[in-house]
């Protein structure tokens, strides 16, 4: 622990924070803290733009890296609440899965005859909130640790889902979703900025709202944080059901994107999901970082991957550079001493 | 009820006839105590004479099982911590009671950011403002966007006072009492000195119960004392004109009486030594000491919490690094800040945390004993499970293990009986220096006989051990020496052989 600064005698005013020095440090590192991650995205467009001779620096290319940032920045944003209160949600791939067939379902196409139109949006969004709600019961009501119950989760609606969906791959007719999604009335495509809209509405949540500041309590420290009367349960549900929120919307985007819908949708999006939380900042022992984390942690392994591909590097190789990051990010923001042994 | 009339007064807080019972133990007999306006009350007491328990039940974590509590004359029933903040009772405690990652505004307004919403969000400018105001009356000047973890234990405790305050504030509780739970043994000297000068501002408009183990510090800044003894308070007298040495007598009270901890079986210890540290120091825990233990003795470090003996047992058990010097067992050295070095050297540890960290809980009774023996109990390179049965069978009737067979599991046993357990596995096995953190620590008073004679049993086998206890009544009993630690530095030792044993006064003084 720091020293206390000296205490005058003729001061009637006690002064006990930490000195000068500790105090920039600790800012930096404070959960509000994002000024690594805007250096390491700098570092990173920095490197590949000499890697590239600057393609990445290209209008063209920075409209592609936002519009491929936007939907995992979409889905990061859900998860990272759920590490925030000190747990994980690895239901990610389930969630979208079914919503995504759902999508299929109901959507115009030349499978069905059903069709709700724009009406997709809502309905999505409340399939994977339902889903969010469920799991986050699921694992304050039965007591189930949120990273098995998560995973079980994630294991059964990905079997709802194939079995509704018979792993048929429907073009999906209808295209005002899409159009909007790669619009650019504004310069770059609508759906990034989307992604920015929920990231603010978000961080403005975990900001300015008591039951976003409860999320940090729980996360610091649980005990403490229901010994001073915090709804733990409650509010953690909460953070699940948010989370499934926009594993919903995400799900309506990704497939709309697409063009296409079927259950294989959810595939892989977890790990870069969690990649990006992780070099976000966002600490895995909860209780530090927001929305703006995962939002900036998804922007900066983006423009590392889309560098990869601008310097045609080997794709075998470029999985294993993310998984890289992945341990290093967690390297560098994991509170080890609050962890007594890990597990 | 004249009495309670004309108490009403200008006591705040009144228990009558308090009793609190924990199996196999008497916490709180019949305690009575008042706290009054504007007084800082110092609350002594030796280690479990019931200062913490006391402190539980005026904050609503434990119920009372006999007695009353009277909040401004009139009875009250504490629901719990944050039913008694809002009637303006509130503690801090040596641990905190902050959430680290939140800052210091977040953390004194958490759970109440009522009075702080605007169209439904919270105004973080409205509740830094209040922060600073409130830091602000108490003359303290603390950045109130940092998180508290970056703050000095000092500041964390103020933190703490004013949120007891503004909570008290906030729910109309005319005269709070905060209750500070040894707050000094964190701090250096000037920011106790800095806390008293605080406490003296506050107490205008505050009762504080003071609890410290410093019994000059108590004289010199608290109004009145209570002395609690096994669970009674044994004394209620302003401070004015109050000597040290009268305090240390009410704090021991009772003579010596009878063998309580089998001292009749105590041997004198053997020529060689086994164990000796030289110059082992640990920068910020306790400064380099050195000292030796002889064969079959026993040598108790007292000290108070805080003093460095907790840290320096932790070192030679190679549960943490030292800094400097070096530990010998046996003439050989184990690896500095490994414990499965130091066991393979002979050293064994009975923490005092036994539930966590000296058994597998979820093991059986077998298991647990025969963990370090297990090489000795194979047969063709493979471990026997008769030779298993038999060794553990053998050790559980040794230690007289109420077990209902070697095969139930750990869990269920009673305190006495685990921590005959872990005696048997370090009696089974070649340690040859043996670390005892409170081995008594939540054992009822017939167990306690046994972990007695088992220790014994270790003495007279040649086993040199390091003990801490309970009360200095047993460290001195169980004793052959005693180390005298205070402010992390060792600054003596006293002959506690059979027939010289020093008087708990005597100790009391050399390190409070």
């Amino acid at each position: 622990m720091k020293q206390v600064e000296s205490i005058a005698d003729a001061s009637p005013v006690h002064k006990l924070g930490p000195g000068a020095a500790g105090e920039v440090a600790k800012r930096w590192f404070s959960r509000s803290g994002t000024v690594a991650q805007i250096i390491s995205l700098a570092i990173v467009i920095a490197i590949f733009a000499v890697g590239t001779q600057g393609k990445n620096l290209s209008w063209a290319n920075v409209q592609v890296v936002l519009s491929l940032a936007a939907i995992p920045a979409i889905l990061a944003v859900g998860l990272h609440l759920t590490i925030v209160i000190g747990g994980i949600d690895l239901s990610i791939q389930g969630t979208v899965a079914l919503c995504a067939v759902f999508v299929g379902l109901l959507s115009r196409s030349r499978f069905t005859t059903n069709d709700v139109g724009l009406w997709i949006l809502p309905i999505s969004i409340a399939i994977g909130t339902v889903c969010g709600l469920f799991t986050g019961i699921l694992h304050t009501k039965l007591r189930i640790p949120s990273f098995i119950a998560t995973l079980g989760i994630s294991w059964v609606l990905y079997g709802v889902a194939v079995y509704i969906n018979r792993a048929m791959i429907i073009g999906l007719l209808d295209h005002r979703i899409q159009n909007f999604i790669n619009d650019k009335p504004l310069g770059i495509a609508n759906v990034a900025l989307v992604a920015l809209v929920i990231a603010i509405i978000v961080q403005f949540f975990e900001d300015r709202t008591r039951a976003g500041r409860y999320l940090y309590a729980i996360g610091g420290d649980e005990a403490l944080a229901h010994q001073l009367g915090v709804k733990v349960d409650r509010i953690k549900i909460l953070a699940f059901a948010i989370a499934g929120c926009l594993y919903g919307l995400g799900a309506v985007l990704l497939v709309n994107r697409l063009g296409s819908a079927t259950s294989r949708a959810g595939l892989n999006l977890l790990f870069p999901v969690i990649t990006a939380i992780a070099v976000g900042g966002v600490a895995l022992t909860g209780g530090i970082g927001g929305a703006k984390n995962a939002l900036l942690g998804t922007l900066i392994l983006t423009v590392l991957n889309n560098g990869m591909v601008l310097m045609a590097v080997n794709p075998y190789a470029q999985t294993a550079v993310n998984g890289v990051v992945l341990i290093v990010a967690v390297a560098l923001t994991l509170d080890r001493k609050k962890l007594g042994f890990i597990k | 009820m004249e009495t309670t009339v004309f108490r009403a007064e200008n006591v705040v807080l009144a228990l009558e006839g308090v009793t609190r019972r924990f199996p196999g133990v008497t916490a709180l007999n019949r305690v009575d105590l008042e706290i009054r306006k504007n007084e800082i009350l110092g609350l002594v007491g030796e280690n479990g004479a019931g200062k913490s328990v006391l402190t539980k039940i005026m904050i609503g974590i434990y119920p009372p099982d006999e007695g009353r509590v009277l909040l401004n004359g009139r009875e009250v029933v504490l629901k719990g911590t944050s039913d008694a903040s809002q009637k303006g009772i509130g503690a801090v405690f040596q641990d905190g009671s902050l959430i680290p990652n939140l800052s210091v505004t977040e953390n004194l307004f958490l759970c109440h950011e009522n009075g702080f919403l605007q169209f439904g969000t919270l105004s973080r400018r409205k509740m830094a403002a209040e922060a600073r105001r409130l830091l602000a009356q108490m003359n303290i000047d603390i950045d109130v966007d940092l998180p508290v973890a970056s703050l000095t234990p000092a500041a964390k405790q103020m933190v703490e006072v004013a949120r007891v305050l503004w909570l008290s504030e906030k729910y109309g509780a005319s005269n709070p009492i905060v209750i500070l739970d040894e707050p000094t043994t964190v701090l250096n000297d000037s920011e106790r000195d800095t806390l008293f000068d605080i406490l003296k501002k506050l107490k205008s408009r505050t009762s504080i119960i003071f609890i410290s183990h410093r019994l000059q510090e108590v004289l010199e800044n608290c109004d009145r004392i209570v002395v609690l003894k096994d669970g009674q308070n044994v004394t209620d007298m302003p401070t004015k004109g109050v000597e040290i040495s009268e305090v240390e007598k009410l704090m021991v009270g009772h003579e010596f009486s009878g063998d309580r901890f089998r001292e009749v079986e105590q041997a004198a210890p053997r020529e060689s030594v086994v164990f000796k540290v030289e110059q082992i120091g640990k920068v910020g825990a306790f400064e380099p000491l050195s000292f030796e233990v002889h064969e079959g003795e026993i040598v108790s470090l007292v000290g108070l919490v805080g003093s460095g003996k907790e840290q320096l047992c932790r070192c030679i058990a190679g549960l943490d690094k030292y800094d400097s010097g070096s530990v010998i067992v046996d003439g050989k050295a184990p690896l500095n800040g490994s414990s499965s070095s130091a066991v393979h050297n002979g050293v064994g540890h009975v923490p005092i945390e036994r539930r966590v960290e000296g058994l597998a809980l979820n093991l059986t009774v077998a298991d647990n004993i025969n963990y370090l023996v297990l090489d000795k109990l194979k047969r063709a390179g493979v471990i026997s499970s008769r030779m298993e049965k038999e060794h553990a069978e053998k050790w559980v009737a040794e230690c007289l293990v109420k077990t209902p067979s070697i095969k139930s599991a750990c869990g269920g046993l009673s305190g006495g009986n685990q921590q005959k357990v872990i005696l048997s596995k370090w009696l089974s096995s070649d340690v040859r220096l043996l670390i005892l953190d409170h081995p008594t620590r939540g054992v009822d008073i017939g167990a306690k006989d046994e972990v007695y004679r088992l220790i014994r049993k270790f003495a007279k086998s040649g086993v040199a051990m390091i003990v801490m206890c309970d009360t200095l009544e047993e460290d001195i009993g169980l004793a052959n020496r005693l180390l005298v630690m205070r402010d992390r530095r060792l600054i003596g030792e006293l002959d506690a052989s059979a027939g010289r044993k020093p008087s708990p006064q005597e100790l009391i003084k050399l390190i409070v």
